[in-house]
């Protein structure tokens, strides 16, 4: 499969690539690990004029302490993120989450956070060859007017599939946007639009630099699980992240996200809310939120991933379950930790 | 589309080449190159047959633009042989415990495998399948292709 045709754009640092966003803005497309926008760039899915590649912009690779928060840089490779002793002590949910995304040869070098964060959403009938698509009329996401994973949709149901997005969802993250106007930073909820056609609030001229994720506390856990049919490259069918904290003996914060359901991981703050006050062994409480989450997310999921969709809405109370339960034991297990540094 | 001056180091040697943007390194590789040994299947990443080692860490050249990856340090499976002629241990190893069956997924496991023995020469059964898990194999010939790879760390053991 060839390429279609674009200019390349090679800026030094970011002031010049926000320079070339604000230029070109609508007819650009950001290039950072190119494991996404390449494959839909081959199946003429984007067609982009312009070409902005990060390749330069190594100042955006790096993982810190800022105070009460861990800051990521948006070109930080997945290897870096497993590697990072700061993410997996304090974030295990998003080391799992990243090590599971394709696999080895895209981790390494080529797949960046802030790529994965802004992965496009997809659908089993928009994310076909250019041939394969042709045969039919183009859907919502297509610029057309109809959906094949929904009959009569008004609009695109496609699902966002990313883990790095279930992830920093369930942990919190905030998102740091720059242009040549200026920084915005987002909580990540406000990042996503929830619609499958334009899912990012990023405007055209910005580009996303940074990742912010608030230090859980000591007495926190947090947890990813996903289902996929193979081990590696496939992407989620279901995914959830749980992020719980525990104050004697009893659940006193709780923050869940869902992956691949809607065109935004989806927040169940009102679901999550029913474990805070249960005792941390009520595991009739964590089967009764188990069940609200296959309630809250079966009215987003549509017949657009590689499984049925029954199947997947039954396997979103399973993932949440398992990562409400490992979270659980994670914030045991920190306290064990403590205990014994005291 | 206005080509671009691009230098490539490919196994070593440096490459002076006038291309257009939109080629990807696996293009540059097999028709300027001629370095046929590097497989185009899926062309979308799912597959790996088009790995290639980029500073000894494993890509896929079909997903990566050739402009992308100038000055980094390419290798591919022609340049594993070593410096004598003689085929790298794990090709041998590979021939030895009949781990090629039709033989168009071997290059691109013989580089993710070469990495990642690189990084873990001291690997599981288990860390092979995962290290091997971005390639896929339709003979399904995965279990002598694991033999091979632990092979050929265990002779490397001191």
């Amino acid at each position: 499969m060839r390429l279609p045709s674009f200019e390349y754009l090679e800026p030094r640092n970011v002031e010049e690539a926000l320079k070339m966003l604000a230029d070109h803005g609508d007819r650009a497309a950001v290039l950072a690990g190119g494991t996404d926008l390449i494959v839909r760039m081959k199946q003429r899915l984007a067609k982009p004029a312009i070409l902005v590649s990060l390749k330069h912009l190594q100042d955006l690779h790096y993982i810190r302490q800022e105070n009460a928060l861990i800051v990521i840089g948006a070109m930080t490779t997945l290897v870096s993120l497993q590697g990072s002793e700061l993410i997996k002590t304090h974030f295990p949910a998003l080391a799992t989450a990243v090590r599971l995304i394709g696999a080895p040869p895209i981790q390494h070098v080529r797949g960046t956070i802030g790529g994965n964060l802004c992965l496009e959403t997809r659908c089993l009938y928009y994310n076909q060859s250019a041939f394969w698509r042709s045969g039919r009329a183009p859907c919502h996401k297509d610029h057309g007017e109809i959906c094949y994973a929904e009959e009569n949709s008004d609009r695109c149901r496609s699902a966002n599939q990313s883990d790095g997005a279930c992830a920093l969802m369930g942990l919190g993250a905030r998102i740091v946007m720059n242009s040549t106007k200026g920084e915005r930073t987002l909580p990540i909820e406000d990042f996503f639009t929830g619609k499958g056609e334009t899912p990012f609030a990023a405007g055209p001229d910005e580009l996303v630099t940074e990742i912010q994720v608030p230090i859980p506390g000591e007495s926190e856990g947090n947890s990813f699980h996903k289902l996929t049919y193979r081990s590696a490259i496939d992407y989620g069918l279901v995914s959830a992240t749980a992020r719980v904290d525990v104050k004697e003996g009893r659940i006193s914060e709780a923050r869940l996200a869902i992956g691949g359901a809607g065109a935004s991981p989806l927040l169940l703050k009102e679901t999550a809310g029913r474990l805070v006050g249960k005792e941390v062994h009520d595991k009739h409480a964590v089967e009764e939120t188990a069940k609200q989450v296959r309630n809250q997310a079966s009215a987003f999921m549509v017949n657009n991933l590689g499984s049925t969709v029954e199947y997947r809405k039954k396997m979103s109370a399973v993932m949440a379950k398992r990562a409400i339960e490992e979270a659980l034991d994670r914030c045991h297990e920190n306290s064990v930790v403590k205990r014994q540094e005291r | 589309m206005k080509k671009i001056p691009l230098v490539l180091h490919v196994n070593g040697e440096e490459h002076d080449l006038y291309i257009s943007p939109n080629r990807t390194l696996l293009e540059v590789l097999r028709d300027d190159l001629e370095l046929t040994g590097t497989k185009e299947s899926c062309g979308e990443g799912v597959c790996g047959s088009c790995t290639v080692l980029c500073n000894g860490l494993p890509i896929r050249s079909c997903l990566t633009l050739a402009a992308e990856v100038q000055g980094a340090e390419i290798t591919t499976v022609e340049g594993l042989r070593m410096e004598d002629g003689r085929l790298d241990l794990l090709q041998q190893s590979f021939i030895d415990h009949g781990a090629v069956q039709c033989g168009f997924c071997t290059p691109g496991m013989l580089m993710s495998a070469k990495a990642f023995l690189n990084r873990n020469p001291n690997p599981s059964e288990d860390d092979v399948r995962k290290g091997i898990s971005g390639n896929i194999c339709r003979c399904t010939g995965y279990t002598k292709i694991v033999d091979a790879v632990l092979a050929v760390a265990k002779k490397s053991r001191p």
